[in-house]
Parts: structure tokens; C-alpha cells; sequence
């Protein structure tokens, strides 16, 4: 007897979208050690400093050390802890993170040996209100752990978290709808497909503009980094964390950028396309992706070596004084110029 | 696969509903209610209602679940809550009846859903175009009324939220200046690194006739401080 539900499948068949899903999984948890050694060399360089360079050759293996050293750390907790919620919610942190990277598009759909298949995670017909959807749960991870640690920083850090991330959700919302009513999709590789012509970075500069400052405060880092402040809070939400759920965290925050960078490139950059008309074959798709998603890594990194704090004050008011108005007048104007 | 996923979500959905009114703590039954609404989501995703279920987690999950959070994090903590008396006399006698109203729907329809296949699938249900156009054409009305009615709900909460009085004139009081001068050798920077501050004052003839360096620094500070306070009384 079969249940009168539809079929979860779409046109690929099972297996294809289990390799897809863990080639992606598996290039990302690749790239993300790489990462933290560029974020950390050059923050070094912006400081006049070398950044790691003692393990393995120009310290490119400084990661590997640092995750054999947080995975033999002594797993402890505080006794004012609550033990299910303190373990569960770094995993909820990751899983939600890891969740974002299914919808950056690398590549349109292609005739490998064979079979057809698109190069990317999900095509979602809700598009970018999968990533939002997410980040409404990615939410909870921060704050459970802030709430479980039963530590008055790891507390005010999830507080803080939660504030943030609502004000600033909408804005970054708000900021992509002028993308989606002239793109009129909401699928990302429709949305590619649409910046033939011109890169929506040029029409919706102020759409971009609006999403990055936004993005910067979704994802937690500098200079909206108030959630882990580390001069008021110590470490924020993480400060009862050691070892494997200190790193969890942390792979969480790097992945949370990686995806922001991917929904950017996607919907502002024009995805795997080039200018000036190159045609490039299809297998350079994904790097040039990934190319344009580490001008963005750039860029998150130069922004934490250059920019001071905000005041939390100053955050909130500049989040719904000046981001939201702005936002809102930005998808005004657009819809009427769409209109016309 | 969509039967596995179909149950479930099924008992989380019915296993986060229970815990809700099971829960003391506020917080684990608010932690209870994001569970069943993620696994309603998930039903919507089955039903493919891509757009509904995420709004169902961008809108609940997301954003009011969130404020119940936060309140309860803030104002409820670990204390355990008591109903009063009213609440327990009227919240049976509600749920007996939604039980009622639930069971006279069910025998109403003579479960007849159950051994058929359901509507077929039409490409593009539930995609947010399709729904779009259908709030602006069929459903047009109700829309607008849904709109408006949050349109009035958000005018409300800044009606209820702002401030009662305003902000207090400034008397300046919090910005003035404080006009208090410094003695010399009490440790400013100038001081420390060379001695302009006497200098000056020496040259312009306020700080008496000792020859630099000829007198120890507290009582040449005090000679400086003493002129001053006699120019000032003058």
C-alpha cells in the first residue's frame, strides 16, 4: 500500500544525489582547514606579523595540529550545565550550517558519463528562503549552548545572538527581493541563469551592499562579533566550551561564511558565469565559483583586521534605523522600476 | 523513503505537541513546541508545500519561536509554572471540546481519504509563484484582510512599546565640561615627558624666580599652584 504522498525525489535518481551530497560535504571539510590558515595568515600580515608558519611547510599544517589537539582535550562541562542540551547544541550549530551548503549552485546541469546531472546540491523552488529557513534554526544552536552552559557569559552571548540575528534577518531578507522580483525566480540556478546579460551586483548594488553589511551580522563576525565579544563576555555563547564542541562551533562559524559567500556569489556575482563573454568548459565551473566565493572570504577576513566593534546599541539601532528603511526603499524602488 | 520520513516526522510532530503541555520547565516546553513545528514543516515538505514549510520554519521556527525564547530565557528561567484556578477548571473543558469538535470532523468525512491516492500532483503546486498569483487573483480578499490585520498588529506593538514620557531635556549636565584645573606635577603626559607645562608658566612669569631644576618638583608643583590660586582670587 502505498501512502498518498508525493515522492520526496525529484528528476535525479537516489544515488546520484548521495555522491553529490557528500563530494560537496567532502570539499568543503577539505577547503574549511585551508581556510582558517589563510584567515590566520592573513590577519598576521594586516598586523605586520608572519601568522603561523611553523608546522608543516609555511605552516600549512598548522590545522592538523590544532585538530589533534582539540580532539584529545579533556571533554569537561560545568556543573551548572545541562548535560543533553550543553552536547546537542554545537551538532545542531553544524548541522544547520552543513544544511546551507546543498543549495550553492557550481554549475549548471551537466551530461557526465552519461547521466545528467546538476552541479549543485538542490534546485529548491523556495530558493533563498531555504537558507533563511536555516538560519531561523541555526539560531537555536547558538542559543541552547549559550543557555545550557549555565555560565552568566555564556548566557548574555546567546541573548545577544538571538537579538542580533532577528534584527538583522530581515534586512538580509529584504535585501534579496529586489534580486528575486527582477531575476522573477526564486531558483539560485535560475537566478545565475538571469545575470547573463549583467551581474546583479551592478543594478542592485545597494540590494548588495545591504546583504553583505547584513551578512556580516548573521554570521557572527567582526565587526558585529557582539555575541562572542570576547573583552565583555569572554567568549560569548563558546566560553564553557573546550575541545570537540569548542570546535564544533567553529566550524559551524566557517561554514556559515562559506554559505553566505556562496548565496552572494550566486545571487550578486552571477554565480559560475563570466564576464566579457568567456565561455569557459564546463568542468571550470566550480572553481570559478569558488574563486568568487574567496574574494568574499577576503573580504570577511580584511573587514575583522580592519574594523573595530560596534556598540550593541549602535548594532541595533543601525540594524533597524538604517539597514531596514533602507532595505525597504531599495525593494520599493525596484518593484517600480520592474513594473515600468 | 517518504513513509520512513512521514512517521517520523509524525511522532516528533506528536511527541514535540505532548511535550508542550507536559513540560513544568517553560523553557523545555517552548523547546517542545519548535520541535513540532519543524516537524510540521516537514509534513508540508511531504505534502510538497515547499513554500508553506518554509515559512512555517522562517516565520515560527524562525521568528516568534524565538521571542518565546527569549522571554522565557530571560523572565521564566528554571521556576516552574502554576496555573490558576480558573485556567484549570477551563482548560479541560476546552480541549473536551476541540476533542469533540475533532472527532465529529473525522466520523463527518467517514474517513473516505484513506484508501484513495489523494488530488495527483500538478507541477508547480506549491512553488511560491504559484501561490503568489493565487493570493493576487482568488484569494485577493482575504490577503488584503490578512495584511491589514498585521499591518494593525505592528502599529500596535510600537503604540504599546514606546517610550511613555519621552527622553528628559538635556540640562547639559551629561556632556559639560568639568572646568577643574590640573595642578602641575600631578602626573600629565607633558609633564612626563618634558616639562612644558612649568615652562610655560615659568616664562610667562607665574611661576616665581627659582632657576629650573634648583628647587625639588613637589615644592616647585606647589609655588606653581599657589601663584595660580592667587591670580584666580585676584
Amino acid at each position: 500500500m502505498s501512502f498518498p504522498i508525493a515522492a520526496v525525489t525529484y528528476f535525479e535518481p537516489w544515488w546520484i544525489q548521495i555522491i553529490k551530497a557528500l563530494i560537496i560535504f567532502l570539499i568543503i571539510f577539505g577547503v574549511l582547514p585551508m581556510l582558517t590558515v589563510y584567515e590566520r595568515k592573513l590577519l598576521g600580515r594586516f598586523q605586520h606579523r608572519y601568522g603561523p608558519n611553523r608546522v608543516g611547510p609555511f605552516g600549512l599544517l598548522q590545522p592538523m595540529a590544532e585538530i589533534v589537539k582539540f580532539a584529545l582535550k579533556e571533554p569537561f562541562r560545568p556543573t551548572t550545565s545541562m548535560g543533553f542540551l550543553f552536547r546537542a547544541a554545537p551538532a545542531l550549530s553544524i548541522l544547520t550550517a552543513v544544511g546551507g551548503l546543498a543549495l550553492i549552485p557550481w554549475g549548471p546541469v551537466t551530461n557526465i558519463f552519461g547521466t545528467n546531472v546538476g552541479l549543485y546540491g538542490i534546485d529548491v523552488s523556495v530558493g533563498p528562503l531555504y537558507v533563511f529557513a536555516l538560519g531561523g534554526i541555526s539560531f537555536y544552536g547558538i542559543l541552547l549552548g549559550g543557555w545550557a552552559s549555565g555560565s552568566k557569559y555564556s548566557f548574555l552571548g546567546g541573548m545577544r545572538a538571538a537579538a542580533q540575528l532577528i534584527s538583522y534577518e530581515v534586512s538580509q531578507g529584504l535585501a534579496l527581493v529586489g534580486v528575486l522580483i527582477t531575476a522573477q525566480t526564486l531558483s539560485l540556478v535560475g537566478i545565475v541563469n538571469a545575470q547573463r546579460g549583467m551581474w546583479y551586483f551592478i543594478p542592485q548594488v545597494v540590494g548588495f551592499l545591504i546583504f553583505m553589511v547584513a551578512s556580516f551580522a548573521e554570521t557572527n563576525r567582526a565587526p558585529f562579533d557582539l555575541v562572542e565579544a570576547d573583552a565583555e563576555l569572554v567568549g560569548g555563547y563558546f566560553t564553557e566550551y573546550g575541545g570537540t564542541g569548542f570546535v564544533a562551533y567553529l566550524f559551524a562559524e566557517y561554514v556559515n561564511m562559506i554559505v553566505v559567500s556562496g548565496i552572494a556569489t550566486t545571487i550578486f556575482l552571477g554565480g559560475w558565469l563570466l564576464p566579457f563573454g568567456i565561455h569557459p568548459p564546463t568542468w571550470v565551473d566550480p572553481f570559478v565559483v569558488l574563486a568568487k566565493m574567496m574574494i568574499f572570504m577576503t573580504l570577511f577576513i580584511w573587514i575583522r583586521a580592519t574594523l573595530p566593534r560596534l556598540r550593541y546599541d549602535q548594532l541595533m539601532s543601525f540594524g533597524w534605523k538604517i539597514l531596514l528603511p533602507l532595505a525597504t526603499l531599495n525593494l520599493l524602488v525596484t518593484a517600480i522600476i520592474v513594473v515600468h | 523513503m517518504s513513509e520512513v520520513l512521514f512517521f517520523i516526522a509524525a511522532i516528533a510532530a506528536i511527541v514535540g505537541a505532548v511535550g508542550v503541555v507536559a513540560m513544568r520547565n517553560p523553557f523545555y516546553a517552548v523547546l517542545a513546541l519548535v520541535c513540532h513545528l519543524v516537524s510540521l514543516a516537514a509534513l508540508f515538505l511531504l505534502l510538497r508545500a515547499e513554500f508553506v514549510a518554509a515559512a512555517q520554519v522562517v516565520v515560527y521556527a524562525g521568528a516568534v519561536m524565538v521571542l518565546y525564547v527569549f522571554v522565557v530565557a530571560y523572565v521564566g528561567g528554571a521556576e516552574e509554572i502554576r496555573s490558576g484556578n480558573a485556567m484549570r477548571v477551563l482548560g479541560p473543558l476546552f480541549a473536551v471540546a476541540v476533542a469533540i469538535e475533532l472527532c465529529i470532523a473525522l466520523l463527518g468525512s467517514a474517513l473516505s481519504g484513506i484508501n484513495s491516492q489523494g488530488a495527483a500532483y500538478k507541477p508547480g503546486f506549491g512553488e511560491p509563484a504559484r501561490i503568489g498569483k493565487l493570493f493576487l487573483t482568488d484569494y485577493l480578499f482575504a490577503f488584503e484582510v490578512a495584511s491589514l490585520l498585521l499591518l494593525v498588529a505592528a502599529i500596535g506593538a510600537i503604540v504599546l512599546a514606546r517610550r511613555r514620557r519621552g527622553l528628559e531635556d538635556d540640562d547639559g549636565s551629561i556632556a559639560r565640561v568639568i572646568g577643574e584645573r590640573r595642578p602641575s606635577y600631578t602626573g600629565t603626559m607633558a609633564e612626563g615627558a618634558g616639562t612644558r607645562q612649568v615652562y610655560q608658566e615659568i616664562e610667562a612669569g607665574h611661576g616665581g624666580s627659582f632657576e629650573i631644576g634648583s628647587a625639588e618638583p613637589k615644592e616647585r608643583a606647589a609655588a606653581v599652584v599657589a601663584s595660580e590660586d592667587g591670580e584666580d582670587g585676584a
